[in-house]
């Protein structure tokens, strides 16, 4: 079944198959740019997140994309739909602010420094009862460290793909292989 | 694989059919922007955008995709291998 | 162009410019809509009892009972790209130890515009509890009815509807009848 394929190998010669490796590596070291660019200047780790859960619904649907920035001059308020990660749960939770408590810092000299306050806060998702501490692994409060970004902009269902390809691994392997043949076999 | 591919009916249409599938798709996927842009937005209603958007896709597709007989009729006209035959010596 | 399959190819990538190029004008479209209604809030009254939470189970604190009114005429932000509308209340104040609260003790969710005529007469929703477990000494605190446009394409938008004329302070503690 392959002899045709390595025949076209041949008949494209080495160079041919290095430039197309080439075009490759291109395309995904331009997609990486992109993802780390919009990271810096989004001041967030992930600036674009995909919701994985419904507890937000009917704000937000599994496979909803988020758009998130992570302004490092301004605090979260109440109201604000935040991404965070607890260290130690594996994936982020997109759930809105309930409660924010600022301390100010401890001691004149942080005080002088015009160190901002620490934010303590407490997040609850728009479909639950509760608020969010027994998800919280132990912490009483969430802080700033622990928060990816708030939400700024919505797109809907975009991201159904991942997760399509998260339940069903053989689709991601399927698409993968058939990408990188359709990107090594192309003749223009 | 590329065996698998030509087993399959592959629609082909001539070179005059290439150009006018581009230039509808062109035209309508550009006008149906614009038409359920304003009639979403002047009713004020955002199902109306997608579907007269979806709408005027599923058409588009059902025009263009299928190899009607209307993008075969310049089939090349290859010239006889008899002419051709003989090689110019240098 | 020439068989199916690079027709298909080639009309979903115009295909998904066009649909980018329709979802951005929707995004941009919303930047005409800037109703910022206004409405009415009135805290009836504010009762501190002693009590207990899921959260602090053993300690000793004090909850405070809001009850309040609401009304107001929100039909205004529903525009076609409008989902849905997040209404909450919120209660501001400073404490004696310098630490700035903001707690959200009352939300609704409005979805359609027929339901966006308030009119509210409640109580708070979530436990309202002060960071020190007690109220007292705890300043006066202002309250806030604030919103949350969520649309179906594109950036989320704030704002504020109503807040309470002159900050409304905290009655002492009560043992509960």
């Amino acid at each position: 079944m392959f002899t045709e394929e390595i025949k076209a190998f041949r008949r494209l010669g080495f160079r041919h198959v290095l430039l197309q490796a080439l075009n490759f590596a291109t395309v995904i070291a331009s997609g990486l740019m992109i993802w780390k660019g919009l990271g810096i200047i989004t001041n967030s780790e992930s600036p674009i997140v995909v919701v994985l859960s419904g507890s937000m619904e009917p704000a937000f649907y599994r496979g909803d994309l988020l758009f998130l920035t992570n302004p490092v001059s301004e605090q979260y308020k109440t109201g604000d739909i935040t991404v965070y990660k607890i260290p130690g749960a594996d994936i982020p939770i997109v759930h809105r602010v309930l409660e924010t408590h600022d301390v100010p810092p401890k001691g004149r000299k942080a005080k002088e420094a015009g160190e901002p306050a620490s934010q303590l806060m407490l997040t609850k998702g728009d479909n639950n009862y509760v608020d969010d501490l027994e998800l919280y692994q132990g912490l009483q409060w969430l802080e700033r460290k622990h928060i990816v970004g708030k939400v700024r902009g919505f797109l809907p269902y975009v991201g159904y793909v991942t997760i399509a390809m998260n339940d069903f691994p053989q689709l991601k392997y399927a698409l993968l292989g058939v990408l990188g043949l359709l990107a090594l076999l192309q003749r223009e | 694989m590329s065996n698998l591919l030509q087993s399959i009916p592959e629609g082909r249409i001539d070179f005059a059919g290439q150009k006018l599938v581009d230039t509808i798709s062109k035209i309508v996927l550009i006008t149906a922007v614009v038409i359920s842009f304003i009639a979403g937005f002047a009713l004020q209603d955002i199902r109306v955008t997608f579907g007269l958007f979806g709408a005027s896709t599923a058409l588009l597709s059902l025009v263009v995709l299928p190899p009607w007989p209307m993008f075969n009729q310049h089939p090349v006209k290859w010239l006889d291998s008899k002419g051709n035959g003989k090689e110019k010596a240098s | 162009m020439h068989s199916i399959f690079s027709r298909i190819n080639n009309v979903s990538a115009l295909l998904s410019s066009c649909t980018m190029a329709l979802l951005a004008a929707i995004a941009l479209s919303t930047l005409v809509f800037n109703a910022d209604p206004k409405g009415d809030l009135a805290i009836a009254s504010i009762k501190v009892y002693p009590g207990t939470t899921r959260r602090y189970a053993k300690t000793k604190q004090d909850l405070a009972f809001v009850n309040f009114n609401i009304t107001a005429d929100l039909t205004p932000l529903f525009h076609w790209n409008t989902k849905q509308l997040f209404l909450y209340l919120e209660a501001e104040y400073i404490n004696a130890q310098g630490v700035k609260n903001d707690v959200v003790i009352w939300d609704r969710i409005v979805r359609r515009k027929e339901d966006a005529n308030i009119n509210v007469a409640g109580k708070n929703k979530y436990n309202f509890r002060e960071l020190s477990a007690s109220f007292k000494n705890v300043p006066p605190a202002n309250y806030s009815l604030k919103y949350n446009v969520m649309p179906y394409v594109g950036y989320l938008t704030y704002g504020e509807i109503a807040k309470t004329v002159e900050p409304v302070a905290f009655p002492r503690s009560q043992p509960r009848v």
